[in-house]
């Protein structure tokens, strides 16, 4: 290997080497067109029809479609050989359209009984092979006139959906009308009886495969007489009189396959068949009970020479024999198929057939999922599905696609993922054989692939590595495919690819955002599963700061509001509103709250999904009603849709709903009662009453967003009463004194000052006058254990050490213990407007100690320097020109200790402020 | 596997290449013209291919010929042909006549994955091919494709 390419001749010696001749040829071949372009219609033809194979047929179609030259060509009859309708609308006009190019077309897929009526317009008389799915509907006279129409016909296949409307009858004009068939696979028919299968042993000599799977009954003596036979599979099938079938079909000469898989056979019928059929070499019989029970059929197979795969058997050791210079046993599918140029014809029929049932059962087996195959699955079955995804027939390839898709999801309701299994198909080099169909042109390949990446994807080590693998990129532009199953699948694992922070990245790069928002375009209504998945995962997507402006910038809010306006799927609801709520959850950090608020019908349709039946799609719209109504415009708007009412009404109903769902109903309801109009109308609809309910609740998150709403409430006096009246006292006492959230403490306290800092007795004294007696007596009762409540929050926040320290010096550092100790981290973001902060203020003036100490201890936590709102409270006191209140706080003699160091901390803030702003 | 036997690959226009036989026999064409034309033939014409194709042509086959089974064969794949499409487009055209089916696939999948996708027009307007079609025949066009509409 020592020497190298290199040009020898100079350019000025090439003319003498170079005959005429060839440099006209030449010219032909290499011609520019008339603009200086490379003339790519010169292609050689060979080459052009080549470039048509890698392509779907929309591609093809709009190849054909630029020009003349390649329009003839993309009518090649070598395109048309073979064709897949399974994903396109059928009507008789369009099947007209295709008649032209089928005259010589060979093999056709179809889905359903209505497009099968369809398939004579297409003319393919010379058809030889015809599968179709999803025909349970199909009926005799249906396939009798296909029968009838394609006399050349060599293989039918109908499943795996069981044609249960199929009879004998059509069987039998099959046989009459077909003599070249040679393969008959049919699945779930009702009763195959002895007429029609002697008049397929009597009209089709070459009938040599035949699967009656899944049949409810079949004539087995019948069988027997068809002598063609090689190949023949009952897998499935029930009713079966075994002594019959090992009799009749023991005398089939030239059997050399038979599939028995999840049948009763027994034993008995298993071994006379062994000893009488010579021909016979494999018995298939997975799942299968009763032989189960007698293992030592196992090892007298191998006695008479024959292969058995079972359970408990490794397949690939049974299957090694055939081909004796295997140096891996568990390459065997894909040194077969290298060595096919061999033309072993026997060889390739055998193993052709075995990729067939066994892509089947596995499926099958895989959909039962049956306890007690862990063992079976880790140790073969996921090797023998990846080496089925190899095989050169396409819907053996499909099946084993959609069996992995199957067979690691163990448990369907929350689609859990074992991960032993999903490790073994990525030890098996799973993700690159997935990916590699997902990028055929095929699209019943890239659908059934993607569902197997995105089905494994829910474990993370193996999203981690579709993604390392180059997936995403993959996956983004099949989620630009026309083909809805296609794009469906691909936007469902790019939600799952979008769950953890990880790859969010890279889907954005990849164009993920866009494809996904497009798709809600392409796919408006009549979709709910793509549409499902694309909002989920914009969804996910959207929670990242940097994906949501791209979401935004791609038009995703328009999109996702359509949806929620317009959809009536719940999973689609509940999914966009999902995605609303993370889009506005940037308040801080972009515009999109805002936006989201400002689109056409957006707040209508949150409020509407509100009212859903649904509790999924209410706590996500609640959940996206709270984040916007952090936006002023957005919180008036949401009012003005009639979220106050719809919210009320939530609250009221979540009594035993989740908590996820009544935290959201609460911080909704929170969010709206920043303004007092809100808070007024809330109390007015019956909104406090639920509330102190919620407030009740033993889980964090819901008693402390309700403790947010009721401080928010209790600021108006007329609901402060309303508190009292409805029970809302103990539960804010209970909350204020015992809950684990400093959060809830916190704000059940501010609440019960609002309370009881005077205001209400003057509104209350203005109901009627009969009741008031024993209603102020109750009131005064009400408002002692309150402050004793509120006292001993506070003091729970004075460390007696750094107050004493403090007390005796006016040494910043004493002052910063004491705020170290008091503060509480999470209430920095809470923001009060300048009538709030004025009644804290007020309240410093109040005769009671209690509540000039909390309000000193609130105004503490509202102007802790860092707080994202500290700056603005800071502000609203200096124009209120609360320092003077706050001076004369500190230095009372009367005031509490704790009100007087807290007034200072206070006092030292806005100092800090005012530093920080000069 | 160094064969002793050299080759003289000559392109259209006079350029010269010496290779390894069994480089130049990833050619079927080569290999025919060397079975059917006699002892003498060690320097062969490929008039249908220029020299700046050419020697990516060989570059292709001696890599492929050289460490047919190695690991990297993917990624020099890959990288081969990331080139303009006019390189593109000859190297398509080379393959063919040099009958090299590897190289042709290769080829002929990378130009598919541009055409993918991609809007008549858009196809039309990326590799500068000329609308010939009368407006009867445009409407013939959209009968003859109207089946191609997914559920």
């Amino acid at each position: 290997m020592s020497r190298r390419v290199r040009r020898k001749s100079a350019k000025g010696a090439q003319k003498l080497d170079l005959p005429d001749q060839t440099e006209t040829e030449d010219a032909d071949y290499l011609k520019l067109n008339e603009d200086g372009f490379v003339d790519w219609t010169r292609l050689p033809d060979d080459t052009v029809i080549q470039l048509f194979t890698h392509l779907n047929y929309r591609d093809r179609a709009n190849l054909s479609s630029t020009c003349k030259s390649w329009r003839s060509l993309g009518s090649s009859s070598c395109l048309w050989q073979s064709l897949d309708l399974r994903a396109y609308k059928c009507d008789w006009k369009s099947m007209g359209s295709l008649a032209s190019r089928c005259s010589s077309l060979q093999k056709l897929r179809f889905r359903g009984a209505d497009n099968a009526d369809l398939l004579i317009f297409l003319q393919a008389i010379n058809l030889k092979d015809l599968s179709g799915d999803y025909c349970r509907k199909l009926n005799d006279s249906t396939l009798s006139v296909l029968a009838a129409r394609h006399n050349f016909l060599e293989s039918l296949q109908l499943g795996p959906d069981f044609c249960e409307r199929i009879t004998s009858d059509s069987i039998l004009s099959m046989a009459n009308c077909c003599p070249n068939l040679k393969k008959l696979r049919l699945s779930g028919i009702r009763d195959v009886n002895k007429d029609s299968i002697n008049a397929l042993a009597a009209r089709c000599p070459d009938l040599y495969e035949v699967g009656l799977i899944d049949c409810l009954k079949i004539d087995e003596v019948a069988l027997g007489n068809v002598v063609s036979l090689r190949f023949l599979s009952v897998a499935g099938t029930t009713n079966v009189k075994w002594d019959l079938a090992g009799e009749s079909w023991s005398k089939l000469p030239n059997l050399k396959g038979l599939d028995v898989s999840r049948t009763d056979v027994i034993p008995n019928v298993v071994m006379r068949i062994f000893s009488s059929l010579k021909s016979l070499e494999l018995l298939c019989s997975f799942n299968c009970p009763l032989l189960e029970e007698d293992t030592t059929v196992y090892t007298k197979s191998n006695c008479h020479g024959k292969m058995m795969l079972s359970f408990f058997n490794d397949t690939f050791a049974k299957l090694s024999p055939m081909f004796p210079d295997l140096e891996k046993e568990r390459a065997i599918f894909s040194v077969w198929r290298n060595g096919l140029k061999k033309k072993d014809g026997n060889l390739d029929e055998f193993m052709t057939w075995l990729e067939w049932i066994l892509s089947h059962s596995l499926l099958r087996i895989a959909e039962s999922n049956p306890n007690g195959l862990d063992q079976f699955w880790l140790s073969q079955g996921a090797d023998l599905l990846l080496g089925l995804l190899q095989s050169s027939q396409e819907d053996v390839q499909e099946r084993a696609a959609t069996g992995l898709a199957t067979f690691v999801v163990v448990d369907d309701e929350n689609t859990n993922v074992d991960v032993g299994r999903a490790e073994a198909v990525m030890k098996g080099g799973g993700i690159q054989l997935l990916l590699g169909l997902a990028r055929s042109w095929k699209e019943g390949l890239q659908s059934e692939a993607t569902k197997a990446i995105a089905n494994l994807s829910v474990n993370p080590a193996f999203a981690k590595s579709v993604a390392g693998g180059g997936g995403i990129t993959i996956l983004a532009s099949l989620a630009k495919s026309m083909n809805r199953m296609v794009a469906e699948e691909a936007a469902g694992e790019l939600w799952n690819l979008s769950v953890g922070e990880e790859h969010k990245g890279a889907i954005a790069e990849a164009g993920g955002i866009k494809a996904l928002v497009d798709l809600i375009f392409k796919w408006p209504r009549g979709g709910d599963g793509v549409l499902e998945r694309a909002a989920g995962a914009l969804a996910n997507l959207a929670a990242d700061d940097k994906c949501s402006m791209e979401v935004a910038s791609v038009g995703g809010i328009n999109a996702l509001v359509t949806l929620a306006r317009k959809c009536k799927h719940e999973g689609v609801q509940e999914q966009a509103a999902r995605a609303l709520a993370n889009l506005a959850a940037h308040g801080d950090s972009n515009t999109n709250n805002a936006a989201v608020g400002q689109e056409a019908g957006a707040l209508d349709a949150l409020v509407q999904l509100i009212r859903s039946q649904h509790d999924g799609v209410r706590q996500e719209a609640a959940g996206a009603l709270w984040n916007l109504s952090f936006d002023d415009r957005n919180r008036e708007g949401i009012a003005l849709a009639g979220g106050v009412e719809a919210l009320v009404a939530l609250a009221q109903s979540c009594s035993n709903a989740f908590p996820s769902l009544q935290e959201r109903a609460a911080g909704a309801l929170w969010g709206l009662s920043v303004s007092e109009a809100n808070s007024i109308a809330i109390g007015r609809e019956g909104g406090v009453a639920p509330l102190i309910t919620l407030a009740r609740s033993q889980t964090e998150d819901v008693h402390e967003t309700a403790a947010g709403a009721l401080w928010n409430l209790a600021f108006n006096p007329g609901n402060a009463l309303r508190i009292v009246e409805d029970g809302g006292v103990p539960a804010l006492i209970h909350l204020c004194s015992s809950s684990m959230s400093k959060m809830a403490r916190f704000m059940a306290a501010l609440a019960l000052a609002y309370m009881f800092d005077g205001r209400m007795d003057e509104y209350g004294l203005v109901g009627s006058s009969a009741e008031g007696g024993s209603k102020s007596v109750g009131l005064e009762r009400a408002r002692r254990m309150a402050l004793k409540h509120i006292e001993t929050f506070v003091l729970t926040f004075a460390d007696p050490q750094a107050f004493s320290a403090a007390s005796l010096s006016s040494a910043p550092a004493p002052l910063a213990q004491v705020t170290e100790s008091a503060r509480i981290l999470e209430a920095g973001h809470l923001r009060c407007s300048g009538a709030e902060i004025g009644q804290f203020v007020s309240m410093l003036h109040n005769q009671s100690p209690v509540l000039k100490a909390c309000a000193a201890f609130a105004l503490l936590q509202f102007t802790v320097p860092g707080g994202p709102h500290a700056p603005h409270h800071v502000n609203l006191l200096q124009v209120s020109g609360a320092p003077r209140v706050l001076r004369a706080a500190a230095a009372a003699a009367s005031a509490p200790l704790e009100a007087k160091i807290f007034a200072r901390i206070v006092l030292r803030n806005l100092e800090h402020h005012q530093i920080e702003s000069a | 596997m160094t064969s002793s036997k050299t080759i003289v690959l000559r392109s259209s226009d006079g350029a010269t290449f010496e290779v390894d036989e069994a480089v130049a026999l990833h050619s079927l064409m080569i290999k025919h013209r060397i079975e059917t034309g006699g002892a003498d033939s060690t320097t062969i014409d490929v008039p249908e291919v220029t020299g700046n194709t050419l020697s990516k042509v060989i570059e292709y086959c001696k890599k492929h010929v050289e460490a047919p089974n190695s690991d990297d064969l993917k990624s020099f794949d890959t990288d081969f042909v990331k080139v303009d499409q006019a390189v593109l487009c000859h190297l398509a055209k080379a393959s063919y006549y040099m009958n090299i089916k590897g190289l042709l696939d290769l080829s002929s999948k990378t130009i598919a994955d541009m055409f993918k996708g991609k809007t008549v027009e858009q196809i039309r307007e990326t590799f500068h091919i000329k609308n010939d079609f009368t407006p009867e025949e445009e409407e013939e066009l959209r009968k003859e494709n109207s089946w191609n509409l997914f559920v």
